[in-house]
């Protein structure tokens, strides 16, 4: 046989290969793959011995348009199972590589997360959100107040995110916080606002739960019950209004060791997050008065940890760029525009210095260390780190510069 | 001969067989590749598998040090090409002569055997690394045993074609992988992983010493380069621009090992061969960039097609060279069945193939050998020159 003719025989071979692959059945029937699954949108995570899983999901269908939101909660001895527990629970695979966010509960060893990480589809650029007591009752609130809304995934941690002053935090960026010589991290505690005025919706019994009660499941006993809804209509019913991210959940030593409020929050997230806007509102004393609550937009902000392991010092370094905005500082600023930039920089300086020295405070009581100082002892000075390193030991000061743009 | 017929026999060398194959080595009619092509060669062997999983693999013993091992396997590797383009310099023969002129004919198809032997276990590892990545990170449901085969046809076409073919089909290709290349940095850098977090550096030395080792294996990438000695056209400076271009994919390659190292170095235990560049955007952004991550991650890993296509290119020349016999697609075929034998039973399961190139026997062997492959041609060179410049002074003296 010629050469050109193998040749073509060859091609002719190649293109076939080619189309049987491309049309294979699996290819050919993905569609109804898609259908075989449910999209998990948030997860959500409590106990310590026995681990509750609670999702909040949608079914795609034929039609191709989604069912509605719902949950439902599965309980397992380990993640993976209580995982593998809420296929069955769905009858279906439930996707979780679509999982947008994590809602810790209380209890929660934050080691398991690796296995989350690991064992599971679930990304680790997954948005990690804390609830102050438990991880279902909170998704059953968000699940109800998206209904409502419209609001889709977690749209408002997304947002936090950039465009408020929050420390969030990724499921890959906690552990490795975890994880560095600190040893500690921060998740943004996520709680519903609430209107307890009496006029609210009755929303118990009717919503209902999708999972329902089944004995046995994969894992042997487990407990598997709807929770979407399902309190009874009382005289008076809190309505979800929103919700509410500005305090800090923090860890230590893979237990939860305090939630920060509103203040020391801010301070964390000056030092800590990767924060790009936000708002400082500080007391500005000028011309021998003090001007109350004169508010400036962070534009830009760089932050760094110096140590000096020599005399146990650590210098957290803050440079923010800001924007004072409102009637209060053109008024200051009308006559003297040096002097009144001068006080608006001591002004904002002393309120962000004020809310970082609240943060370290609030966290070396409970030996915890979000502005990871201890890590960059480790980095800079391993040796001091690894003999002589007590956190509580250690003095830090706080320098701030503002920049008034 | 004019300008015409030598375009023609050049064209059929091209479209046939491989020069050596229609037994005219040592003219111009033999270079089957250009200088550009080479440059461009270079630097995709540079970062091919070493960009692949093998930071991942090092950052789970080296820990965050995996990048200065990355760093001594590049230098290691420098080192290698550094003598091979000398080789390929101051060379006018082709590897299988210049070893057949020093050692004989029996002495050089023994030590090509070998060379073949050493080129087929880095083939099975990139092919091992590029089974492990589309098994774990595209086709996830897709059968390892069937989805090699794809890859085996596209060897074998590579192996039935010339080294002409192949580094035309790497010239289309590099300015697209350099382009990936490019877009994936610029995310990584706006990602902005803490590059603090690589230090501190060697705090385990014991660690670091024995995970460098026991990776050994992930050298000489640049071997396959032998087969260019006395088959491409170089210009006065084509030596300094392949240097230039493989220290440019060495950097490159320690770079994106720094970025992993700091992302991952506090969580090395999380890393697995789904770990890959895509994941360092996971650490702090969010997915913002849509995945144009995913995308350039998965158009330039053709890269290490390109490498592992070289390696099985290089496997069958020496192949063909140690029987005597230029029945390339019989060959070509025989080195896919052996090829499917190993990955599917032997390095289909992940533990054995870290087994079997971590071991001692392997850490040890394949520097040596590369060093072997890579210094043996240099030293023919030197002794034919020699040879060469004595004959010329005897040849002057007898005339005087």
């Amino acid at each position: 046989m010629k050469d050109r003719k193998k040749l073509l025989i060859y091609k002719i071979l190649l293109f076939a290969f080619a189309f049987f692959i491309a049309f294979m059945p699996s290819t050919a029937m993905r569609s109804q793959e898609v259908n075989s699954r449910v999209i998990v949108e948030i997860l959500g995570i409590d106990g310590k011995d026995k681990i509750s899983l609670t999702a909040q999901y949608v079914m795609p269908t034929d039609s191709q348009e989604s069912t509605g939101k719902d949950t439902v909660t599965v309980t397992g001895d380990t993640l993976t199972e209580a995982v593998e527990t809420l296929n069955t629970a769905l009858g279906r695979r439930a996707e979780l590589g679509h999982c947008s966010m994590v809602i810790i509960g209380k209890d929660v060893d934050p080691s398991i997360l690796g296995t989350l990480m690991t064992a599971t589809d679930v990304t680790a650029d997954v948005w990690l959100s804390a609830a102050e007591d438990n991880a279902e009752k909170l998704i059953g609130d968000i699940t109800d107040f998206m209904s409502k809304t419209g609001a889709t995934d977690a749209d408002f941690i997304a947002y936090s995110a950039r465009k408020a002053h929050i420390a969030t935090n990724t499921l890959l960026g906690f552990l490795s916080d975890l994880g560095s010589a600190s040893k500690s991290a921060y998740i943004p505690v996520v709680q519903m606002l609430e209107d307890c005025s009496g006029d609210g919706e009755q929303q118990g019994g009717e919503s209902g739960g999708s999972g329902g009660e089944s004995s046995g499941g994969t894992g042997g006993g487990q407990e598997q019950s709807g929770s979407s809804g399902g309190e009874g209509g009382g005289a008076e019913q809190k309505k979800n209004t929103g919700m509410c991210v500005d305090r800090l959940a923090v860890y230590a030593d893979n237990a939860r060791v305090g939630i920060l409020e509103r203040e020391s929050a801010r301070g964390v997230a000056w030092a800590s997050a990767p924060i790009e806007k936000g708002i400082v509102v500080a007391d500005i004393d000028y011309g021998g008065k003090t001007v109350k609550n004169v508010s400036g937009r962070l534009l830009k902000k760089y932050s760094s940890v110096k140590i000096d392991a020599k005399h146990e010092r650590a210098t957290v370094k803050i440079k923010a760029y800001i924007e004072p905005n409102g009637d209060k500082f053109n008024e200051i600023g009308s006559s003297n525009s040096e002097k009144a930039n001068a006080a608006l920089r001591a002004g904002f300086a002393k309120q962000i210095k004020h809310e970082v020295e609240c943060a370290y405070a609030d966290t070396v009581a409970v030996n915890c260390d979000p502005l990871f100082v201890g890590r960059e002892f480790y980095r800079y000075a391993p040796d001091y780190y690894e003999n002589g390193y007590v956190y509580a030991n250690i003095k830090v000061d706080v320098e701030v510069n503002v920049a008034i743009k | 001969m004019n300008q015409s017929d030598t375009a023609a026999k050049e064209e059929s060398v091209g479209k046939n067989e491989s020069a050596m194959d229609v037994g005219d080595t040592n003219t111009n009619m033999t270079k089957q590749s250009t200088g550009r092509q080479l440059v461009a060669i270079v630097f995709l062997l540079a970062l091919a598998t070493k960009m692949f999983l093998l930071p991942i693999f090092l950052i789970q013993t080296p820990g965050r040090d995996a990048y200065i091992a990355m760093s001594v396997f590049g230098a290691f590797d420098l080192l290698l090409l550094v003598m091979i383009l000398i080789a390929i310099k101051i060379s006018r023969s082709d590897f299988f002569e210049l070893l057949s002129s020093v050692i004989g004919k029996v002495g050089s198809k023994i030590a090509v055997s070998l060379v073949a032997l050493f080129l087929l276990f880095k083939l099975n590892i990139c092919v091992a690394e590029i089974l492990t990545f589309y098994g774990t990170n595209v086709f996830t449901d897709f059968d390892t045993s069937l989805m090699i085969v794809v890859l085996l046809a596209f060897f074998t076409a590579v192996g039935t074609h010339t080294l002409r073919s192949l580094c035309r089909l790497n010239e289309i290709l590099a300015p697209i992988l350099v382009v990936c290349l490019a877009v994936l940095t610029v995310i990584v850098i706006m990602t902005a992983v803490d590059l603090a977090n690589i230090f501190p550096a060697v705090r385990n030395g014991e660690k670091f010493v024995s995970g460098t080792f026991h990776h050994a294996a992930w050298t000489g990438d640049f071997t396959p380069l032998v087969l260019f000695i006395g088959r491409t056209k170089t210009k006065k400076h084509t030596g300094i621009y392949a240097a230039a271009s493989g220290l440019i994919g060495t950097a490159t390659a320690v770079f994106f090992a720094i970025v992993l190292s700091a992302a991952f170095g506090n969580v090395t235990m999380l890393v697995d061969s789904t770990t890959n560049l895509s994941s360092i955007l996971q650490y702090t952004s969010g997915n913002v960039y849509g995945r144009l991550d995913m995308f350039s991650s998965i158009l330039w890993s053709i890269s290490v097609f390109m490498e592992a296509s070289l390696f099985f290119y290089a496997v069958c020349r020496c192949i063909t060279y140690v029987i005597g016999v230029n029945k390339h697609f019989a060959v070509s075929l025989g080195v896919c069945v052996a090829v499917y034998v190993v990955q599917v039973f032997a390095f289909l399961d992940l533990m054995r193939f870290s087994i079997i190139v971590s071991s001692y026997a392997c850490s040890v062997i394949v520097p040596t050998a590369a060093f072997a492959i890579s210094a043996a041609p240099l030293v023919c060179a030197l002794i034919n020159n020699g040879k060469q410049r004595r004959k010329s002074t005897e040849a002057k003296g007898d005339a005087h």
